[in-house]
């Protein structure tokens, strides 16, 4: 019987992939298998829904699960491949739809079935436009953390099946694991965001933000190259495209060109206010209110103001 | 001496491209063409190996007739020989399609012990012709590289992967996809743009590389595509003395409620 097949080595977002899978499920009237790398997950996949959950044993790199999900997908006769859309899980995605020989859709925002094919919508031109997609089944698509919620445990009876997995590529060794360390804010989810970009001219001056966000009660948010080009701050903080998506009630910039893949993370802010030297930088196009200046004049200002 | 092929796609800058108010319809007539962003990075690091310890560099793009504009443009950062597939139908091609392309060239061209991609392209960000292309030829992929070195016949990258990095080791060729900070993309000098003029490029024709009409046949097909219309209240408050705008930002702030 053709069916869902959903995968994440994170199981967090295995649990959000279950939700999307039993939407699918209501349609196409399938059955929904999941893949699992441990007992606790594979447990807490049935019991969210997952009707049939396939424990892989035995491999320690998730990007070696690839082979074993495109065979188990074939053999399953799967349609529809759902895979969490981290760095892991895109790489893994890719070969999975090689072993198929299937398309695969990066990062879906929403996916259904529409006359034998699967409809996915996602982002395009560094989040300028949303494309609107079909693809032949088998399909393999990625979907980002958060883009459903979390499939909740109730009494699922789903059979958990022990697979073993395929030996790795022995001409690849994996070493030197290191986490990198989260600083516990989450700004996908905070009330008011004080963004500072490139505008800022040295790491030092990050103070500036600090005190005007500490007026505002806001989290200090920033661009993808504060994070990623400076480590004036941790990647989690970036807005964008490629970083996270704001819901905030207030979202301030300093120093902010408002490129699209940055402004395609600050779409369901409610107010926006940008702060900028250059009068014609894109942000003021995507901004409620707009001051034309530098940030070292102006942030110090709103920060009294607020005070008083 | 190792041999690199670093792949880049010429992309419309994103930044020229409007979108019409009235229909959410995209107006890209007046767009000029780029080498997609993080494929610059992928060129450099191709660039620092040759530089660093002695290599060739082969670069490879697969587009429409506008290709033909990136030659020198490609050739000037650096690389020895660009080889470039320009044919029409790389507009409807998907991920599966390009990788099935550059992976018939890289075949013709190579073989290389180092295949170099950018983390995604700028236009669909799809972030899988370089898993898919070394699977299509049968090569471990290193994906989201932070940092490269090539030792011998053995390709060591640092992966950062959101949550940790890890380091993977492949004895071996490799296809590797670079984050855009592994390194910093130079800006041509003079003199490279002029040496640029005098480097090979080398077009190969879609039709000499074996590849069968379900290969070229994208399983991902584009129904419609729609601009973000930004509907925001735009007022820029232009007294000239800032304290002044200030005070009407948190007023209006206020009457917000977000303040
Ligand atoms: C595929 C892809 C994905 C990307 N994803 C993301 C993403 O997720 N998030 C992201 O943020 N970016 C992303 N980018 C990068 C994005 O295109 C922009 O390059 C980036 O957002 C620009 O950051 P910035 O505004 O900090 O810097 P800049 O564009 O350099 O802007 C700095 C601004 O500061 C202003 N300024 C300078 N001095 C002052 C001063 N004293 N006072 C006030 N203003 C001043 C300047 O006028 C300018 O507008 C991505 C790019 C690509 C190609
Ligand atoms: N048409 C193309 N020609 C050459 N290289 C490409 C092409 N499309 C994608 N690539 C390479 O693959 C990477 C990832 O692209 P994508 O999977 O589209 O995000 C890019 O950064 C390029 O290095």
């Amino acid at each position: 019987m053709p069916g869902i097949l959903i995968f994440s080595e994170n199981n967090a977002i295995a649990l959000e992939l279950v939700t999307a899978g039993l939407g699918l499920k209501a349609t196409m009237n399938h059955s929904l298998c999941a893949v699992a790398l441990s007992e606790p997950d594979a447990a807490a996949l049935a019991a969210a829904g997952a009707d049939k959950v396939f424990l892989l044993n035995g491999q320690d790199w998730p990007e070696g699960c690839a082979q074993p999900i495109a065979e188990l997908a074939a053999r399953e006769l799967a349609a529809v491949i759902l895979i969490g859309g981290t760095a892991r899980g895109k790489d893994i995605a890719a070969k999975v739809a090689c072993g198929l020989d299937a398309g695969l859709v990066t990062e879906a925002q929403t996916i259904e079935i529409a006359e034998d094919k699967l409809q996915t919508t996602r982002l395009k031109y560094g989040g300028l436009a949303v494309a609107c997609e079909a693809t032949g089944l088998p399909a393999v698509v990625t979907i980002a953390p958060r883009t459903f919620d979390k499939a909740v445990a109730g009494d699922g009876q789903g059979q958990v099946i022990a697979l073993d997995a395929a030996a790795g590529d022995p001409r690849v060794k994996v070493s030197d694991l290191c986490p990198i360390e989260r600083h516990g804010v989450d700004i996908a989810s905070a009330a008011r965001v004080v963004c500072v970009g490139r505008g800022l001219a040295k790491q030092e001056d990050l103070a500036l933000a600090e005190d005007l966000a500490k007026a505002l009660s806001a989290e200090i948010g920033c661009t993808r190259g504060i994070a990623e080009d400076y480590h004036w701050l941790p990647v989690e903080r970036y807005i964008g495209i490629s970083g996270q998506n704001i819901k905030s009630e207030l979202y301030l910039s300093l120093g902010v060109s408002g490129q699209v893949q940055h402004v395609a993370g600050i779409r369901d802010a409610k107010v926006i206010v940008a702060v900028d030297t250059n009068e014609k930088a894109p942000i003021f196009a995507a901004a409620d209110y707009g001051i034309v200046g530098d940030l070292y004049e102006v942030a110090p200002l709103i920060t009294a103001a607020l005070k008083k | 001496m190792s041999k690199i092929l670093v792949c880049y796609k010429w992309v419309l800058d994103e930044q020229d491209i409007r979108v019409n108010a009235a229909d959410a319809s995209l107006d890209s007539s007046r767009a000029k063409y780029k080498i997609s962003d993080y494929d610059k990075n992928a060129i450099e690091e191709a660039v620092l190996l040759q530089e660093g310890q002695g290599a060739t560099v082969d670069a490879v793009t697969f587009g429409g007739d506008a290709v033909k504009q990136s030659l020198k443009d490609l050739l000037s950062r650096g690389p020895d020989k660009v080889f470039y597939i320009a044919d029409p139908s790389a507009d409807k091609a998907d991920g599966y399609v390009t990788a099935g392309v550059i992976a018939a060239a890289a075949r013709k061209t190579g073989p290389y012990d180092l295949i170099i991609c950018g983390e995604g392209s700028a236009d669909s960000y799809n972030q899988q012709v370089a898993p898919r292309l070394a699977a299509n030829l049968g090569l471990p992929s290193i994906t989201y590289v932070q940092s490269l070195k090539l030792e011998g016949g053995r390709v060591v990258a640092t992966r950062k992967l959101g949550d940790c990095t890890e380091v993977v080791t492949v004895e071996g060729p490799a296809v590797v996809s670079v984050v855009p900070e592994i390194n910093k993309p130079r800006i041509p000098s003079l003199k490279q743009v002029l040496a640029a003029a005098k480097k090979p490029a080398e077009e190969i024709k879609i039709a000499d590389l074996g590849l069968s009409p379900k290969q070229l046949t994208a399983k991902t097909v584009s129904l419609t595509v729609k601009g973000f219309v930004m509907n925001r209240k735009n007022i820029l408050f232009k007294e000239p003395a800032q304290a002044d705008n200030v005070a009407k930002l948190v007023a209006a702030l206020a009457k917000e409620g977000v303040c």
